[in-house]
């Protein structure tokens, strides 16, 4: 036996866990960090360049007042005061309600059409090929097609005095609301295909087994586009949406600009229509930023419902 | 030849002056210099394509490369090149308030004005406050204003004598009853847009207004609720109120939907320009040059001062761009604009009223509606029309359409007119 008189390390106890172990940092995850940074980046300048800065750089220009193309001088908030008591712009915001008020219509038009060709009704393949054609066509082209179309004597109301619907034979553009609801018709016309292409990649995620499920359980086709397919898309109807709350005023402007501009007097007058006729035919650069910002304004209000909804969607973690 | 030398010369010296200054940049060092030009194409392509050709044969230093933006969409078009101070070398704008509100964008021609323009037959339209002692910022070759076309076969068929149109407001209004019931629509209107009213309004008022008081419009001093204008204004709205014109009139535009109204055959009249669209071709091609007759717009009181004269304002005006590189090239392209050659292919390939007062008038068309034209525009006056300025013109055409369509009053649409004259950022300027 053998006696050490080295001195006795402290017993450890039992209840106290071992320290855990600093881990070395991993080289791999500060790569990571930066690879993401830099897939990052280019998306990010190229928001704060056109979008931000125009943004910020709007908002100044309308606290100025400008004469012509001269120089500008700074008037606070003169141009938002006055806007108040301008009724081209109070006209043109009650208008933009008005169409705003339509976008049911861009929602489920598109949806019930985009189930039908789902679900293979008869022609679904032309259908589906043919809905997407008028998105194809440039917005100006399809002002002037329209302007035509529906012009007095023109191919639509031939069509519905041929088929006995005379009273409906109008002139389509020379009233105040008939004029505006048929710009949105058209701009309807123009952008339901690609509502429908949304949808369709929508619905392809829901299973099959789900939809044929219901429907032998019976549930027919209004049925299944409420209680399943709608819960199942509800990330999809709210992309569209947005994307129709922030986009139906800035689709009709190329339509008033072929088929209206504005009139007759102001029955089609949109915000952003003034924004381009202030800024560009009156010269009155401070005044039309100002109309601007209230049009920015007045789509995030509208559209920030529906875009905390997705955030709330995408950022919901799986069950 | 001496205008050749001369343009010569004052290139050069404009030349040699902004090498001096540093800001020459791209004028004629290596090889052509190519000057882009904005324009709408008045007189139409052929002619602007010979513009093109002769231009490039008399200066091939020069090459033009043409952006040509039809008529209605171009104050959109050309707004953003001047408010980002970039585009074109050479542009386009009407002669007045229109081109007064752009005046920044254009080189002001200085001393160099007088020389370009002294064979023109008038010129104003150019200069601020039509007075060629101030600052001048272009260059115009036609003559342009408002006449009414008629077709004298529908006048026959409504029992009227197609040599002797309405001269009075009484008597066009009594035309137009018969007309309407021969089943024809009286004056062929389209009113969307701001041409229509801006060509329109001068018809009306040069019964009520001097010249004096057409300045006054033009410096913002004449208020819209003055007894006068409010009656220009009750007068306009009485040609659709009263069923003159065709009912689409506020929805549709005068060129080209107004326009072929008339051509059809379908109205007796059609108030319309002289000159850049040249309507009095186009009506006689489609009616037949004998069936087509032209006249002043019934005077409704005939023995006001400026009642049987011709509101007439040069045409299109071309100035050089204050952020052009080549400024030289581009004095010396609106030279040439002005001069006898361009003069003579305009009236060759464009048919319009020549302002060079040296071009051959063998070479004038012999309609007899061009030569009836040319009887009107002897006695010109100021156009009241090019005083307005961007949102007096645009609430003149939606006061106008509404008006037709029962939703304003005239007085509404005087206050609405006095609104748009107070937001005016140019007329601010020279109050």
């Amino acid at each position: 036996m053998t006696i050490s008189t080295a001195p006795v390390s402290e017993p450890v106890a039992a209840d106290t866990p071992p320290a855990p172990a600093r881990r070395p940092p991993r080289p791999g995850r500060a790569r990571e960090w930066w690879l993401g940074a830099a897939l990052v980046l280019p998306a990010l300048v190229l928001a704060v360049l056109f979008k931000l800065v125009p943004l910020v750089r709007g908002v100044v220009t309308s606290t100025e007042s400008s004469s012509g193309f001269g120089g500008s001088e700074f008037a606070g908030a003169d141009n938002y005061t006055r806007m108040f008591d301008d009724p081209m712009v109070l006209t043109s915001f009650r208008n933009a309600l008005l169409v705003v008020a339509t976008l049911p219509v861009w929602i489920v038009l598109p949806l019930v059409l985009a189930l039908l060709i789902h679900q293979r009704s008869p022609g679904w393949k032309f259908f589906r090929a043919v809905y997407f054609v008028p998105y194809t066509i440039a917005p100006i082209v399809v002002g002037i097609m329209f302007r035509q179309i529906l012009a007095p004597d023109g191919p639509l109301n031939a069509l519905l005095r041929s088929v006995g619907l005379q009273p409906l034979a109008i002139e389509w553009l020379n009233g105040r609301y008939s004029a505006l609801f048929s710009l949105v018709a058209v701009a309807l016309w123009s952008f339901f295909g690609l509502g429908v292409m949304t949808y369709l990649a929508g619905l392809a995620t829901i299973p099959e087994e789900t939809l044929e499920a219901a429907y032998l359980d019976g549930a027919g086709f209004f049925r299944r586009l409420w209680s399943v397919v709608v819960p199942m898309l509800r990330p999809t109807v709210a992309y569209w949406s947005v994307l129709c709350a922030s986009g139906v005023l800035i689709w009709l402007f190329p339509l008033i600009y072929a088929l209206t501009q504005g009139g007759p007097g102001d029955a089609t007058m949109l915000p952003e229509y003034l924004v381009f006729l202030t800024t560009f035919q009156f010269l009155d650069r401070g005044y039309g930023s100002a109309i601007g910002i209230a049009l920015f304004v007045f789509v995030a209000v509208l559209s920030i419902f529906s875009v905390r909804h997705m955030f709330t969607e995408g950022t919901r973690k799986p069950r | 030849m001496f205008r050749r030398r001369l343009a010569g010369a004052l290139a050069a010296g404009m030349a040699a002056a902004a090498l001096l200054t540093g800001c020459g940049g791209g004028d004629a060092a290596d090889g052509p210099v190519t000057l882009k030009v904005l324009t709408w194409e008045p007189g139409g392509t052929e002619y602007w394509k010979q513009v093109k050709t002769s231009f490039e044969a008399g200066h091939p230093d020069i090459k033009l490369e043409m952006q040509s933006v039809p008529f209605d969409k171009y104050p959109e078009v050309q707004g953003p090149y001047i408010t980002s101070q970039s585009g074109p070398d050479v542009m386009a704008n009407n002669a007045g308030l229109e081109l007064f509100d752009r005046r920044g964008a254009y080189v002001p021609l200085g001393d160099k004005a007088a020389e370009i323009t002294k064979d023109l037959v008038t010129y104003s339209g150019a200069c601020e406050g039509f007075d060629t002692a101030k600052p001048c910022y272009g260059v115009p070759f036609s003559y342009q204003g408002n006449v009414l076309y008629y077709n004298k076969a529908v006048l026959t068929a409504a029992g009227l004598d197609p040599e002797q149109p309405p001269a009075t407001w009484d008597e066009f209004g009594a035309a137009c009853e018969a007309v309407k019931k021969a089943g024809k629509t009286c004056l062929a209107l389209g009113l969307s847009g701001t041409f229509p009213a801006y060509w329109d309004f001068p018809e009306i008022a040069r019964n009520y207004l001097t010249e004096d008081d057409v300045r006054a419009l033009l410096a913002g001093k004449l208020s819209w609720k003055d007894p006068k204008l409010v009656a220009v204004l009750e007068k306009l709205a009485e040609i659709t109120t009263k069923g003159w014109a065709n009912k689409n009139a506020p929805s549709i535009t005068m060129l080209p939907d107004g326009a072929d109204i008339f051509q059809r055959g379908d109205a007796a009249f059609a108030g319309t320009i002289i000159s850049d669209a040249v309507n009095w071709d186009a009506f006689g091609k489609a009616l037949g040059d004998d069936k087509l007759g032209v006249t002043r717009w019934p005077a409704v009181d005939p023995a006001a001062p400026l009642a049987q004269k011709f509101s007439g304002i040069e045409g299109a005006v071309y100035g050089v761009t204050q952020w052009s590189q080549k400024k030289a090239a581009g004095l010396e392209f609106i030279t040439w604009l002005a001069g006898k050659e361009n003069g003579e292919l305009w009236v060759k390939h464009a048919k319009g009223q020549p302002l060079n007062k040296n071009v051959d008038k063998a070479l004038l068309p012999s309609s007899p509606a061009f030569q009836k034209i040319q009887e009107l525009v002897a006695q010109p006056t100021l156009h009241a029309g090019v005083m307005l300025s961007g949102p007096e013109a645009d609430a003149l055409a939606r006061g106008w359409q509404q008006v037709t369509l029962g939703q304003l009053t005239v007085d509404k649409w005087a206050e609405a007119m006095q609104q748009a004259l107070e937001r005016s950022p140019t007329k601010k300027q020279t109050k």
